[in-house]
């Protein structure tokens, strides 16, 4: 019959713990990696909730959205832009997109009154599916639609932080203002657009350039505002995220096709974001596993190193065991047991450690780190793992030592 | 006609030293009986402590035959000779051997740990031993605060806990006072008295008065096995 496992978790236990100093320096290398891990994998965990979140708000991974190429520089005779036409003509070449939607630039700020109020807002032309590509719609009144759009109708949907400056308590629809030199019917209020962004100076939101906005339809600004509105972006919305990418591929030959052959403009697709910011992330993960592993390593030798001593300490302890009837496995399993107990305290004070520095870290550096259940259940397997790896050989060494020569030992 | 504990034949010990080599033992016959008090007397370096450890199975012979209980035990393998160790063997020692950071209780228990008897039953065992050694009242203490024949009582103790075939003892007393000495023989005598069967290293001549025979050792040889 052989010792029991209870018996050699107490017998070590009570070794570590008549050893604490000893204890805790040869499990410095262990903590560390532990550490090391929880933190890493919460920090990537975080950095991609971050990214994800933001994409989504930014209309999910299905968006698809063509820029002015700013590398490629224009000869004379080539648009960097689109007309009205040819915006309808790429519209009826992609009947498998969900949504379509070009719009005029938004860093343009223009003069807006209502009734002595007055502010400054950049004001957008926009196609109807604007609110659902942008996953944005009014919270009064009502959105542009493709009757305003056809009919180049002098309406305008405004953000909230235009309402409150312009109208302030007063109920906004229906009513006249003035922007552009021409005057438009309100006939929408956009929703709240609010997320929290911490910094120095408190919480802030991050997505308040979006409520000082104004929409009106594309056509309108086109056709009756100005001939100087150039439109060099637009958007359209797979209808799946497989189609993304077959979307994304007829749209670069279109737009090739429609400056003969020179790339005017570039199309990038938000899963193209979301996979490059999964790449870097990886990068990241992978080197700094490399350095926990490094130190996971280190720590390991180390403790190998110390059980060697102690077994040494402990010679005559060992002789006296297998005087007494302890088998070779009897001895093998008390060592490897206590170097377990070792490296898995190790491994706790490296969890333990690493929450609290993510505590700090994550507030400093303003973002909700994520710690999983799994990423705890992988440090506590990862350091029992070096435990067992790195106490075979001492617990070999141990098993094997000669009864007569053990109990001689001084 | 006694019974034969203990029964070696031709028992061989030679150390390679790599030049030269070393005889330890040079054909020790030797026959033990079944309720015997032997000791076994000679100079250092006589091979008396070589006979003690093959005897107590902690080495194997180089040539010859042991046999403990009618069985051969000098060509056992290391696990058997675990076993044969914790269950027919009780070894007492001159430095007491005791493991200083458990207390005397656990150090009693040790053996039958080992034997796998359960945690309850080993402990009143345990009690009951050191109550017949007169340490009944001392059982949380450890080694280190108790007097050398206290700590050799509680060695007698852990040697007789599985109730062994044969109890070694190797220079006992060496390390005691007069006093405590005589105190630890008595005990010796005590349990030889129950029926135990003792084989005992010695240079004390006090141990000739209670051995029934004594059997000289030197140069590897048995000189005299003289009933005493």
């Amino acid at each position: 019959m052989a010792i029991s496992l209870r018996e050699s978790v107490v017998v070590g236990l009570s070794d570590l713990w008549i050893r604490k100093v000893r204890t805790v320096v040869t499990v410095m290398g262990i903590v560390l990696g532990t550490m090391s891990i929880i933190v890493v994998l919460s920090l990537v965990k975080g950095v991609n909730n971050m990214t994800e979140q933001w994409l989504q708000e930014r209309g999910g991974a299905t968006k698809i959205s063509v820029y002015r190429n700013w590398e490629y520089n224009v000869t004379n005779r080539e648009r960097w832009y689109f007309d009205y036409k040819e915006l309808r003509l790429i519209q009826s070449l992609i009947p498998e997109a969900l949504y379509f939607n070009p719009t005029s630039n938004e860093w343009r700020h223009y003069r807006s009154y209502y009734n002595g109020n007055e502010f400054w807002t950049p004001v957008q032309g926009i196609f109807p599916d604007f609110e659902k590509i942008e996953e944005w719609t009014v919270q009064q009144g009502r959105f542009i639609n493709n009757f305003d759009l056809d009919a180049y109708n002098d309406v305008i949907v405004i953000g909230t932080t235009v309402k409150k400056e312009l109208f302030g308590n007063e109920n906004p629809i229906g009513k006249y203002i003035y922007v552009m030199d021409r005057k438009f019917q309100v006939i929408g209020v956009m929703k709240h657009r609010y997320m929290k962004s911490r910094n120095q100076m408190g919480d802030e939101n991050a997505l308040e350039y979006l409520n000082q906005r104004c929409f009106v339809p594309l056509s309108t600004v086109m056709h009756k505002v100005s001939n100087e509105v150039y439109i060099r972006a637009f958007t359209v919305k797979a209808k799946t995220v497989s189609g993304v990418t077959p979307l994304k591929e007829k749209l670069e030959n279109i737009l090739l096709n429609l400056r003969h052959g020179h790339p005017v403009f570039m199309v990038e697709s938000a899963k193209d974001q979301i996979d490059q910011n999964s790449q870097d992330t990886m990068v990241f993960k992978i080197i700094f596993i490399m350095i926990s592993s490094i130190s996971l390593f280190v720590g390991g030798i180390v403790i190998t190193n110390i059980m060697l001593a102690t077994i040494q300490e402990r010679t005559r302890e060992i002789g006296i065991r297998m005087a007494t009837g302890a088998r070779r496995i009897d001895i093998f399993i008390q060592f490897l047991v206590q170097t377990v107990l070792t490296t898995l305290i190790g491994g706790i004070l490296g969890i333990l450690l690493g929450l609290s520095i993510l505590d700090k870290v994550g507030s400093f550096i303003n973002m909700d780190v994520v710690v999983d259940a799994h990423m705890i259940v992988l440090a506590v397997v990862i350091s029992a793992g070096v435990g067992l790896i790195f106490g075979i050989a001492p617990a070999i060494h141990a098993s094997n030592l000669n009864p007569v020569k053990a109990l001689r030992y001084e | 006609m006694q019974d034969i504990v203990i029964r070696t034949e031709n028992l061989q010990k030679v150390y390679d030293m790599g030049k030269h080599k070393v005889t330890a033992l040079d054909g020790v016959d030797v026959e033990i009986y079944k309720g015997e008090f032997l000791a076994i007397m000679g100079p250092s370096g006589s091979g008396k402590s070589t006979l003690m450890h093959i005897l107590g199975c902690l080495d194997t012979p180089t040539g010859g035959n042991y046999i403990l209980e009618a069985q051969e035990v000098s060509k056992l393998k290391k696990r058997q000779l675990a076993a044969v160790r914790n269950q027919r063997i009780g070894f007492v020692f001159q430095t007491f051997n005791l493991l200083p950071h458990l207390n005397i209780l656990k150090n009693v228990e040790l053996p039958q740990m080992y034997s796998g008897v359960s945690p309850a039953k080993r402990k009143n065992r345990a009690i009951e031993i050191l109550e017949q050694v007169g340490l009944g009242d001392r059982l949380r203490h450890k080694p280190s605060e108790l007097s050398g024949g206290q700590r050799q009582r509680v060695a007698i103790a852990r040697a007789i806990v599985n109730n062994p075939a044969i109890i070694l003892a190797d220079e006992p007393t060496g390390n005691l006072d007069t006093n405590s000495g005589s105190d630890i023989l008595g005990i010796f005598s005590e349990l030889h008295d129950q029926g135990n069967t003792i084989i005992m290293v010695t240079h004390d001549p006090r141990v000739a008065g209670k051995a029934n025979r004594i059997i000289h050792i030197i140069d590897g040889k048995i000189t005299n096995g003289d009933i005493a």
